[in-house]
C-alpha cells in the first residue's frame, strides 16, 4: 500500500518563474530524426483506474492517464518539481495574502466544444472540496472561504489563512466543464487529448483533440494497457506489445532489458521514501538519543543495494531531491554502530531493549525487517517482526496508533508537513517544527517558504524523527523508438504530449 | 512399483527429518550472516547461492525443512485429535444431532482449508508458529471428523458391537476396544495424506505473510522473497520450491504405501 493521505504543503509560484521544460527528455537517440507525429503510443501500466473521476476514489492510475493529458488545471506540477501556470493567464495576491485573483487564458474550449469560463473553474474547485469528494487533496484546500466569479474570465478565491501552496494545490484540481455531470465513465476536459475508448479491465485509449488551445502534441494519441502482474507487463515490452512501461518495481527485472540497442532504461527520482517510523510517543522512542542510536545502527547503503541493486538514492531525511527544500542530510546520522552503542548507553539502555516491528506483508518490507533485525542485534537491540496486512496497518497503526515501530513507504511529493502534525501516526511532536511548517505556509515569498521548510527538514533529521532508509528509483523502460517521456513521474503523473515515437 | 515408491518416500522423509534435526545444532552458515554478497550464484561456500541480503540460501532452506515438518506434524496432531474426538461423538449421535453435526462438518469442509486457516490467523493478534499450527490443524479437523464419523458408524453397526452393548459395555469401552482399533488404519492413512497437505498449507500461509514470522525461514516465505528476483536469481525460487515438492511427494508416497499395508478396504477398491 502506498501511503497517500494528507496533502503536501506547497510553494508559492508567482509568474516570475521561467517555464521549465515540461519533461526531462531521455537521451535522444539517432532515430529521433524520423519521428512520426501521428504515432499512437502504447503504454503499459500496473495501475488501472477504478473509474475516471479523481474525486471518486479512482486510484493513482487516473492521475497517470488523465493529469495534464485529458484534464488541465490552473497550474501544473512539472516533472522537475516546479509549478507553472497552465489555464491561468495571471495570478494576483492581495496585500493580506487572503485573496487570490486568477485570470483565465483566452480561447480555451472543452472537448465538448463549450468555452472555458470562470464558472467552470469554481465548479471544479468545489467538486474537489465537496462533502462527497474522496480526493486525498481535499484537506489542503480546506482553507478556501469562498470563490467568486465577477466575470467569465476572472476567478477570485478568498482564504481563511494565508497559503503559499495554493497554486501547487490547484495543480491537482482538474478543470472540468460544469455541464459535464457525472464523469466517472466519461470526460470533458481542456487537455490536448480526449478519451476515445475505455475497455474496463484492459485498456484506455486517448486521441488528440483538434480544438486544443495550445501547441499540438508530438504524437497522435496513446493507449494505456493495464496489467495486474509485473512479469506480464515486462513480457509485453519484450514482445513489442507496448512501447513504454511507466514504472518498474524490481531492479532484477531490468536485466531483461539490458540490450541498449532495443531498450532505454530511464532512472528518475521518485518521491517514494521507505522508512522505519518509530512511535515517537512511546518509550524508549520518545528519547532522541535512542532514535539517533537506532538510525546509526542500520547500514542504509547495504539495504538499498540489497533491494534496488545500484539504483535508488540515500536520503537523510523525509524530503526527496525534487522538493525545493531538499538538502543532503545523509551525514547527520551516518552508519556507525560504535557511536550507536555509546548513545544507547547514554540513554540508559546499555543492555539494549526489545521492540516489535509491525511489517506490511509485501515486498520489500519483510526483507527490510529482517535486515533491521540483524543490524540492531549487533547493538544489543532485539526486534520481533510482526507481519501485518495493509488493512491491519491502516487500522492498527494509522488510525489507532497502536504500535512501537513500523515500516512504510510514503509516496507523496512535498509531504514534510506530516511532521508538523503531532496527531499523525508516528506522533512526532516538536513545537518548533510545527511552527516552522505553519509559518512556511503563510510565507510571502517562495524563498521564505523554502527557508522555513529547509530549517524544519534539518530539525527532523537532527531529531531522527524516523529512520529514513532510501528513496526508490523511478524506472521507466521503453523501446529505443520512443523518447521525451517524463522520468520522475511526480505524484504518478505521466505527461504524454512531449513523447515522440520514431516511425 | 508401489514398494519402490514407499521406500523412496521413507528415505526422503527420513532425510528431511535428519536435516531438520541437524539445523537445531548446525547450519552451513549462521542465518543472520549477511557476508555473502547480493544474489551470489552457487559456489563452494554457498552451495545454493545467496539471497538479496547476502545470506546463505542453503542454510535457510534447511531451516525451512524444520519449520515445514514442525507445522505439518503439529497441525496433523491437532487436526487428528480434534477430528477423531468430534468424529467418534458424531458416530454415536442419533438422528437430529447426527444430522446437525454432519451438516456442520459439511459446511466447514466447504470452506477451503487455506481460507479457514487464514480466518484463524486473522482472528489471533499476531502470526506465529503456534497460530499456523492451530489454524491448519483446525481446518484439517473437519475433514478428519467427517471421515471418522462415517467409519465409526460402520463399526458401530457391526453385530459384535451390538453384542457388546447387550453385555452391558459402556460407550467408552466400546470406543476403546472396538471403534478406535477398527478405524485406526483408515485414520492413519488419512492423517498421512493430511500431513502432506498441511506442509503445503504452511508454505501457502507464510507465502502470504500469515505463517511463522521472520526470521523463521519458512519455504513459503523464501518463495515470496525470491519472487522479486526470479529472473536474475531463479535458484532462490527453485531450491525452496524443489524442497517443498520433494517433501510433499515423499509424504504422499509414504501415505500410499501405508494404505497398501494397513487399509484392507484399499484392496477392495482397487
Amino acid at each position: 500500500m502506498s501511503h497517500e493521505t494528507l496533502a503536501p504543503p506547497a510553494m508559492r509560484t508567482l509568474f516570475g518563474i521561467g517555464l521549465l521544460a515540461l519533461t526531462l527528455s531521455v537521451a535522444p537517440s539517432a532515430l529521433l530524426a524520423e519521428t512520426d507525429p501521428a504515432a499512437v503510443l502504447r503504454i503499459g501500466s500496473l495501475y488501472e483506474p477504478q473509474n475516471l473521476d479523481n474525486t471518486a476514489g479512482a486510484g493513482q492510475g487516473i492521475n497517470e492517464a488523465f493529469n495534464d493529458n485529458v484534464y488541465e488545471a490552473l497550474f501544473r506540477l512539472t516533472d522537475a518539481g516546479t509549478v507553472e501556470p497552465v489555464l491561468a493567464a495571471s495570478h494576483e495576491v492581495s496585500e493580506d495574502g487572503l485573496t487570490h485573483t486568477f485570470t483565465l487564458k483566452d480561447g480555451v474550449t472543452f472537448h465538448s466544444g463549450d468555452p472555458l469560463t470562470a464558472a467552470d473553474v469554481k465548479y471544479s474547485i468545489e467538486r474537489v472540496v465537496a462533502e462527497a469528494s474522496k480526493s486525498s487533496r481535499k484537506r489542503s484546500l480546506a482553507n478556501i472561504a469562498g470563490i467568486e466569479t465577477p466575470d467569465d474570465k476572472t476567478v477570485v478565491v478568498t482564504l481563511t489563512s494565508k497559503s503559499i501552496s495554493l497554486p501547487y494545490n490547484l495543480s491537482y484540481v482538474w478543470v472540468v466543464n460544469d455541464a459535464a455531470g457525472d464523469i466517472t465513465a466519461k470526460e470533458d476536459g481542456t487537455g490536448p487529448y480526449r478519451l476515445e475508448d475505455w475497455a474496463r479491465g484492459t485498456a484506455l485509449s486517448l486521441t488528440t483533440f483538434d480544438g486544443y488551445w495550445g501547441e499540438k502534441p508530438a504524437n497522435g494519441g496513446a493507449v494505456f494497457s493495464y496489467f495486474s502482474e509485473a512479469a506480464a507487463l515486462n513480457n509485453a515490452l519484450l514482445t513489442d506489445a507496448v512501447d513504454i512501461i511507466t514504472s518498474v518495481q524490481s531492479p532484477d527485472a531490468l536485466s531483461m532489458f539490458a540490450d541498449t540497442s532495443a531498450f532505454t532504461i530511464a532512472e528518475g527520482k521518485s518521491t517514494t521514501k521507505q522508512l522505519l517510523a518509530w512511535n515517537d510517543r512511546v518509550a524508549p522512542f520518545d528519547n532522541v538519543k535512542v532514535r539517533k542510536a537506532l538510525a546509526r545502527a542500520v547500514d542504509d547503503k547495504k539495504l538499498l543495494e540489497a533491494i534496488w541493486g545500484d539504483r535508488g538514492t540515500l536520503i537523510g531525511s523525509f524530503v526527496p531531491p525534487t522538493d525545493p527544500w531538499y538538502v543532503d542530510l545523509t551525514g547527520v546520522d551516518p552508519y556507525d554502530p560504535e557511536s550507536a552503542k555509546a548513545l544507547l548507553a547514554e540513554a540508559g539502555l546499555a543492555d539494549g531493549f526489545t521492540f516489535t516491528l509491525d511489517t506490511p506483508n509485501y515486498d520489500p518490507h519483510p526483507i527490510t525487517a529482517e535486515f533491521v533485525k540483524a543490524e540492531l542485534a549487533k547493538i544489543g537491540v532485539t526486534v520481533n517482526i510482526n507481519i501485518i496486512t495493509p488493512n491491519e496497518w491502516y487500522e492498527k497503526i494509522y488510525q489507532k496508533h497502536d504500535f512501537q515501530a513500523t515500516l512504510q513507504e510514503h509516496v507523496n511529493h512535498r509531504d514534510i508537513v506530516f511532521y508538523g502534525n503531532p496527531d499523525f501516526y508516528w506522533g512526532y511532536n516538536n513545537p518548533e517544527v510545527t511552527k516552522l511548517i505553519e509559518e512556511a505556509e503563510a510565507s510571502d515569498t517562495e524563498a521564505q517558504q523554502t527557508e522555513k521548510l529547509t530549517e524544519a527538514n534539518r530539525i527532523i533529521a537532527e531529531d531522527a524523527a524516523s529512520n529514513w532508509f532510501f528513496l526508490y528509483p523511478q524506472i521507466v523502460v521503453s523501446t529505443v523508438k520512443v523518447t521525451g517521456y517524463p522520468v520522475n513521474g511526480l505524484n504518478a503523473q505521466f505527461f504524454l504530449r512531449g513523447i515522440q515515437k520514431a516511425s | 512399483m508401489r514398494r519402490l515408491t514407499f521406500r523412496l518416500g521413507l528415505v526422503l522423509l527420513g532425510l528431511a527429518f535428519a536435516v531438520a534435526l541437524t539445523t537445531l545444532v548446525w547450519t552451513p552458515w549462521p542465518v543472520e550472516d549477511m557476508s555473502g554478497g547480493r544474489l551470489a550464484g552457487p559456489s563452494w561456500a554457498h552451495w545454493a547461492g545467496t539471497d538479496r541480503l547476502g545470506r546463505d540460501s542453503l542454510s535457510q532452506v534447511m531451516i525451512g525443512a524444520r519449520i515445514a515438518l514442525m507445522v505439518g506434524l503439529g497441525a496433523t496432531l491437532v487436526g487428528g485429535l480434534i477430528g477423531t474426538v468430534a468424529g467418534v461423538l458424531a458416530g454415536f449421535a442419533q438422528r437430529g444431532l447426527d444430522d446437525a453435526l454432519a451438516a456442520a462438518l459439511d459446511i466447514l469442509i466447504a470452506f477451503p482449508t487455506l481460507l479457514l486457516a487464514m480466518l484463524v490467523v486473522a482472528a489471533s493478534e499476531t502470526a506465529s508458529l503456534g497460530t499456523a499450527i492451530l489454524a491448519i490443524g483446525l481446518a484439517m479437523s473437519a475433514i478428519i471428523a467427517r471421515l471418522v464419523r462415517v467409519v465409526s458408524k460402520r463399526v458401530l453397526a457391526q453385530d459384535y458391537v451390538t453384542a457388546a452393548r447387550c453385555c452391558g459395555a459402556g460407550w467408552l469401552r466400546i470406543v476403546l476396544t472396538h471403534v478406535l482399533p477398527n478405524i485406526a488404519p483408515t485414520l492413519l492413512v488419512a492423517l498421512a495424506l493430511q500431513f502432506g497437505l498441511a506442509v503445503i498449507a504452511e508454505a501457502s500461509l507464510s507465502y502470504l505473510g500469515l505463517g511463522a514470522p521472520p526470521p523463521n525461514a519458512s519455504w513459503g516465505q523464501l518463495l515470496q522473497q525470491a519472487q522479486a528476483t526470479v529472473y536474475t536469481a531463479p535458484l532462490g525460487v527453485l531450491v525452496p520450491g524443489g524442497a517443498l515438492v520433494l517433501l510433499v511427494l515423499a509424504i504422499n508416497f509414504v501415505a500410499d504405501g501405508l494404505r497398501d499395508l494397513l487399509d484392507d478396504s484399499a484392496e477392495v477398491r482397487e
